[in-house]
């Protein structure tokens, strides 16, 4: 009774502290992930918390569950245009860029570890897979908007490659186990077992979910509980099966998530708070599993190993996978950076000490400081490398301050409302400057526990509440009206998509004219969309941008498939990853070693 | 290309009263004239071919109206702070109260691109928006706009 009291309260105080100190962490911009690892730490053995947690298998059952329910969470995110330009540089990275960086970790880990070289690649393998549940929060939780191609790419490449690095950790840990044997045929087979009950019952059982569920009747709260209830079987079902459950409960989630589901908002506000609660329950189980001070004799080598994969395993594969696509250097350099590793590592340790292989806890303790790096290093320094690079793209104003409703099955307009507030655009304005879009409807302005009527109303004030009927596609104008701008603090501007802006339909001459573009006599009679996709290629997408003499166009805004608004650089920023200036000297000073040279060359030939 | 090469201060409107963009546009023309010595009506067609391209309603309440004339020596701009905000089709759907007009020769061609980038990216900055809006003598406003950028980051 006492013990169960206690739990309670432990447990609940630890999410409340989670939370709080995610709140705080975001003021001072430290990664979230490494808040709740060292929030575990801290409660743990050796910090003032004094909790003793040794038990592997709970966590390994509790880092399943959580993982299985993140990537569930962002399948559900996954929209199919999305992945339409990115499934094929994605895919490669997850199967191929997997075993790539294993295989080259693997190495890092023979030269500086005492292992056989079956154990090293173990290390690379278990350290191989970009983390999802790192991924997902720091591209969405962080704000940051990125080019469309590279954020999915990395989101695809995280959520479907998890099955890759289980698999060859699996499998290492049977050869190490068992000796040799058949491995040829073990091998191919745990990977088809892996992989194909992975994708049929992933695939399957998302379209099950989503027939089920549009087709039950239930109490309105129970839809999301449902939709939980069904991805964790499809996991749990996979992974009896001896498939890969991660990538069933992945393809679920995109297949449910593309569906119209009933109650879709609910469902998708619901998963929103547990696949937060996953994430702070997974990283502070692993802070509380790990003892610090046992890491110290393996921190070298694992910093040797992190350092490895990090700076040369990881770029180097993702430069191999992605030759075959249309990426501009700097967004390869971006998305090798952004190989975050996660939970699924510390995770894939767990195996080799239930496994009983010798060692094994010194694996454990290498791959969870190869972690703790790439999240210090990279984690911190992904939104910096971002804007650097100029992957960033500009803010869509923040949906706080918004709630949506969808009224009944076949009606295509939403019920929205807005809080106002002191930072919305169209606060204290009068309300005749509201640009209401086509079949939006205002239904009722809400002030001071009343409904202002329409005739006294003069402008929409701080903490007024406005509903309206507004089908899904013209959310977004009304959301830059009255949606509170987004400050950021410690940025003078934020990122814009060119200097000015044109339709797409606008003809090229025209613009070739104004300014001085070199294009061809056909180019100019093409349209700004069709003169772009034609050069970019059909699949381009916002962000993604043109040279053109002294100018650059950029692609603002797409629908359809076509082009829709264009933007114009006047002069185009060139990523900087050095300091601006440091280019220009190391030029100058080759001018000046060039130019002596040809002085003392002038002086020592001879007058003619 | 310095602001102040194109901008003089007879160049700067403090508080120009008009109430919709082709208004706006009209009365820029006028001032813009009298500064080029131009006709007015020649500048005002540049200005609104090129707004029938796209807007120059850049977002934030800013508008950079900007065409190429045939017969100008140099290039020359004018601002104008607008007493009352006024739709401009901007991108962002946000009334323009901070007009930067900018004409260029015929054959400017990379001056051109590059002073207009100047003021575009001027006015980008929300600190100097904030204290142009804030400020209504002619003096203070050149004063602004033509501060050399480095004393600007300090």
């Amino acid at each position: 009774m006492e013990l169960a009291n206690q739990f309670i309260l432990l447990s609940g105080a630890l999410l409340l502290v989670a939370i709080l100190a995610g709140v705080l962490s975001s003021r001072i911009g430290a990664p979230l992930l490494l808040v709740f690892l060292g929030l575990g730490m801290a409660f743990g053995e050796e910090g003032p918390g004094g909790i003793v947690f040794h038990d592997f298998n709970t966590a390994y059952a509790i880092g399943s569950l959580a993982l299985a329910i993140i990537l569930f969470d962002g399948g559900l995110r996954t929209s199919f245009s999305s992945l339409r330009i990115a499934w094929a540089p994605a895919s490669l990275l997850a199967t191929v860029g997997v075993a790539l960086t294993a295989a080259m970790t693997g190495t890092f880990a023979w030269l500086v570890l005492d292992l056989s070289p079956l154990a090293a690649l173990l290390v690379g393998s278990i350290v191989a897979s970009t983390d999802a549940a790192a991924v997902f929060l720091l591209l969405h939780q962080r704000g940051m908007d990125l080019k469309r191609r590279v954020g999915t790419t990395l989101e695809v490449e995280s959520g479907c490659n998890d099955p890759m690095a289980i698999f060859l950790t699996i499998t290492l840990v049977e050869l190490l186990l068992h000796g040799d044997g058949e491995i040829g045929w073990t091998v191919a087979r745990t990977l088809g077992e892996q992989m194909g009950y992975g994708a049929v019952i992933g695939l399957a059982g998302g379209w099950l979910l989503a027939q089920v569920v549009n087709r039950l009747e239930l109490a309105p709260g129970l839809y999301p509980v449902f939709v939980v209830a069904g991805a964790l079987v499809i996991f749990g079902g996979t992974q009896e099966l001896g498939g890969s459950g991660f990538l069933a409960v992945y393809l679920a989630g995109i297949i449910a998530g593309n569906r119209r589901l009933r109650a879709n908002q609910l469902v998708r506000r619901f998963h929103d708070g547990i696949a937060w609660v996953s994430q702070i329950a997974m990283f502070m189980m692993l802070g509380l599993l790990v003892t610090p001070s046992s890491l110290a004799p393996d921190l070298v080598p694992a910093l040797l190993i992190a350092g490895g994969l990090m700076f040369v395993a990881r770029p180097l594969a993702v430069f191999l996978c992605l030759w075959p696509f249309r990426f501009k250097p700097e967004e390869r350099l971006f998305i090798a950076w952004v190989g975050l590793r996660g939970a699924v590592p510390i995770f894939l340790a767990i195996i080799p000490v239930l496994g009983g292989i010798d060692h094994g806890i010194d694996l454990f303790n290498v791959a969870y400081i190869v972690v703790l790096t790439s999240l210090l290093l990279q984690g911190w320094t992904v939104p910096w490398l971002a804007r650097r690079l100029d992957i960033e793209l500009p803010p869509r104003p923040e949906p706080t301050g918004r709630f949506d409703m969808e009224l009944m099955r076949g009606f295509d307009r939403e019920l929205v409302g807005y809080r106002i507030a002191e930072t919305s655009p169209m606060a204290n304005h009068p309300i005749e400057d509201l640009r209401v879009p086509d079949r939006v409807r205002i239904l009722a302005v809400l002030r001071d526990n009343a409904v202002v009527q329409r005739q006294l109303m003069k402008s929409l004030k701080p903490d007024d509440y406005l509903l309206a009927l507004a089908p899904p596609e013209q959310v977004l104008l009304l959301d830059r009206q009255l949606l509170p701008s987004r400050r950021r603090s410690g940025r003078r501007s934020e990122p814009v998509l060119g200097d000015f802006a044109f339709p797409g339909a606008s003809p090229v001459g025209a613009l070739a004219d104004v300014y001085d573009l070199p294009v061809t006599r056909r180019e100019r009679e093409m349209s700004l969309s069709d003169f772009l996709q034609s050069r970019l290629g059909k699949d381009c997408s916002v962000g993604d941008k043109l040279s053109l003499g002294a100018i650059e166009l950029v692609v603002r805004s797409m629908e359809d498939g076509a082009v829709q608004e264009v933007g114009i650089w006047l002069e185009p920023a060139v990523p900087h990853l050095l300091p601006r200036g440091l280019a220009r000297r190391v030029a100058g000073a080759g001018r000046f070693l060039r130019r002596n040279k040809t002085v003392r060359k002038l002086a020592d030939d001879p007058p003619l | 290309m310095e602001i102040a090469d194109m901008l003089s201060p007879e160049g700067v409107i403090p508080a120009l009263r008009v109430t919709s963009k082709k208004q706006a546009l009209q009365e820029l023309a006028r001032r813009a004239a009298e500064v080029v010595r131009q006709p007015e009506r020649a500048i005002f067609e540049v200005l609104v071919e090129r707004e029938r391209l796209g807007t120059t309603g850049v977002g934030n309440g800013i508008a950079i109206p900007h065409g190429k004339l045939a017969d100008l020596d140099r290039l020359h701009a004018l601002f104008a702070r607008l007493e009352t905000p006024v739709d401009f089709d901007a991108i962002d759907e946000q009334p323009v109260d901070l007009v930067c007009v900018l004409l260029a020769p015929e054959q400017a061609g990379a001056d051109h691109l590059k002073a207009l980038a100047r003021v575009s990216r001027l006015l980008r900055d929300r600190s100097v928006c904030e204290k142009l809006r804030g400020s209504d003598s002619r003096d203070a406003i050149y004063a602004l706009l033509t501060e050399p950028a480095n004393s600007r980051a300090a």
